[in-house]
């Protein structure tokens, strides 16, 4: 069952076209990975899938309701939600002042019993009463997680989770991350491709705001074209 | 049962205090009005409270608003309406007002909401003048009835600042309600990052509305209050130095607490009562106030919300650090 469609999408910022004609389509369950260099768009598209941004052209469907012209905070009560490349918390709120600011509006709020439970599963329950701003990065990053999954997405848009981690932090996220996969469909930007090549089911490359390949990782990642224009300088 | 009292306990004292000092004063009508007019700075503090601590905004035009309320209350009773239904109407329309007029709070935020609220309040001032058959301009209006009361006779006296008190007990209890309600923690949240709470699912057009009108109903509620207890008014009552008088309250006390901008107004409000004979020096001292809330006690002294951009953010140092790729 097709979850997200987003066809033709095109945004533009003045002179500079950020995304050309972007199609997307993502079936619930599946772990789709986006990569592209830097600039290239990945987190202009996010930002109009989740009502961030309005393309100048396209059309977005999640569970087949049309997205455009939606707001953020619709589009997370449809099921859709999204993180930020650059961390983003209530950092002078305490990690439960963070979790019950999520829960307040949530359209399908987990128990409190779920909570407590993701809350654990996530290593935050010692953090409760701490400052969201004094965690470390990498517990804020699981905050940041622990606040969409209490609002049990059906889809959850990740903008580089593993920003900034060292890499047993890049380790345990992938293996949270693939836990994950049993709670809600993933759309993982990264610039670590291992990520990718673990998580992934399916692939896009953005190029100067195009999509150049969509495929499995094996084959995207070999894909000549992509080898050149990105993977050369990455990580890979 | 312990609980509940424990939780209430300051609220009590507060009550106690409040009801307490008009009985004590009653023997001197000068300090009694000291008092009331620290009540109409309790229950303005709270409200503006409400805005600049609990939601990030710092509405310049509450005393604006106050003055709408005010206008619109003596206007309809001078028409022969009961205070009580003039209050009613006055301080429900100037609440619609402040919806209006936060509109633009919906585009900007901090400092560049701040100067359009600054703009805001000038408008008002100027209509106030403005709008002579109304307001009676810059004369003011005089002789100002008191509110009247079944049987005949007048609000006066003790019993007016017993009113006051009453309206500041219940401000306060108001705003603790809210803080600690779902839409108290909906307004923290716009205040410490608006994007974040629209991800999260929260409607911050409908919040931070409101908000306003909520704030508005406190400057209001006060404004036509004051009115007749003062017995006059003129669009000088309302201008920006109320605005400002209590935001100082609020920084002062501390911003985004529920008993700082208490303590704020109780001791501000009676200082220009006793630099009275400075007159001259009054402003300069006002102004190094300004500047020393601003300066050295940037939580107030009950130590609330602090400005942000603080350089103990892990996250965004380790941001900064981090290789892009
Ligand atoms: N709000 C905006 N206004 C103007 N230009 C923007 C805006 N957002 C993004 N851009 C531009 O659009 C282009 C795509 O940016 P985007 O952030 O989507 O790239 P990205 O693929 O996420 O890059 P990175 O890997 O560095 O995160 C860039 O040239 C960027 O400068
Ligand atoms: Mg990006």
């Amino acid at each position: 069952m097709t979850l997200l469609n987003a066809q033709r999408i095109s945004m533009q910022f003045g002179g500079l076209i950020a995304l050309r004609d972007v199609d997307m389509r993502q079936v619930a369950g599946e772990t789709l990975g986006m990569i592209g260099p830097n600039g290239s768009g990945k987190t202009t598209f996010v930002n109009v899938i989740t009502g961030h941004l309005t393309p100048q052209r396209g059309e977005v469907h999640f569970d087949d309701i049309s997205l455009l012209g939606r707001k953020p905070f619709q589009i997370a009560a449809a099921g859709l939600t999204r993180t930020y490349q650059a961390v983003r918390v209530f950092s002078e709120l305490t990690v439960q002042e963070n979790i019950a600011t999520a829960l307040v509006d949530a359209a399908r709020p987990l128990d409190s019993d779920g909570v407590a439970e993701t809350t654990e599963w996530l290593e935050l329950r010692h953090r409760l009463d701490a400052r969201a701003g004094s965690l470390t990065l990498y517990e804020q990053r699981r905050l940041e997680v622990l606040m969409r999954l209490v609002q049990r997405p059906k889809l959850l848009m990740l903008d580089e989770p593993v920003g900034g981690l060292s890499s047993t932090e890049v380790r345990a996220t992938i293996d949270l991350l693939s836990e994950l996969k049993a709670r809600c469909t993933l759309f993982v930007i990264e610039h670590t491709m291992k990520v990718i090549r673990e998580l992934a089911d399916r692939v896009v490359v953005l190029l100067a705001g195009e999509k150049i390949a969509d495929g499995p990782p094996a084959e995207v990642l070999a894909d000549q074209r992509v080898v050149e224009k990105y993977l050369g300088s990455a990580d890979a | 049962m312990t609980g509940l009292m424990r939780r209430w306990l300051a609220h009590a004292i507060f009550a106690l205090a409040a009801f307490a000092t008009p009985l004590l004063l009653s023997g001197n009508r000068y300090f009694a009005f000291i008092a009331g007019i620290t009540f109409f700075s309790v229950l303005w503090a709270t409200g503006m409270n409400l805005l600049y601590g609990y939601t990030g905004l710092m509405p310049l035009m509450f005393g604006g608003i106050a003055g709408i309320s005010a206008y619109v209350t003596i206007g309809l009773s001078a028409n022969g309406w009961s205070f009580w239904l003039a209050m009613l109407v006055g301080s429900v329309a100037a609440s619609l007002v402040g919806i209006v007029l936060g509109l633009p709070a919906l585009r900007l935020r901090g400092f560049y909401f701040t100067l359009c609220s600054l703009v805001i309040q000038t408008v008002i001032t100027l209509a106030f003048v403005y709008f002579v058959n109304l307001t009676n301009g810059d004369v003011g209006i005089s002789h100002i009835p008191l509110p009247e009361l079944p049987g005949g006779r007048q609000l006066a006296g003790t019993a007016y600042e017993l009113v006051l008190a009453t309206i500041a007990v219940i401000g306060v209890v108001v705003l603790t309600v809210i803080v600690e309600s779902s839409f108290g923690r909906r307004l923290t949240a716009i205040r410490e990052d608006d994007g974040l709470a629209e991800t999260l699912g929260i409607n911050v057009t409908r919040q931070k509305l409101a908000a306003f009108f909520v704030a508005s109903l406190f400057a209001s509620v006060g404004g036509a209050l004051y009115a007749p207890y003062v017995g006059f008014i003129s669009p000088r009552s309302f201008d920006v130095l109320l605005s400002l008088n209590i935001w100082v309250m609020v920084a002062f006390g501390g911003r985004g607490t529920i008993w700082g901008p208490v303590i704020g107004a109780v001791i501000l409000a009676p200082v220009p009562f006793v630099l009275q004979d400075y007159y001259t020096i009054k402003d300069v001292v006002y102004g190094l106030l300004i500047i020393g809330v601003v300066v050295l006690l940037p939580g107030g002294i009950v130590g609330g919300v602090k400005r942000k951009g603080r350089a103990d953010a892990p996250a965004a140092v380790a941001k900064q650090a981090a290789p892009v790729r």
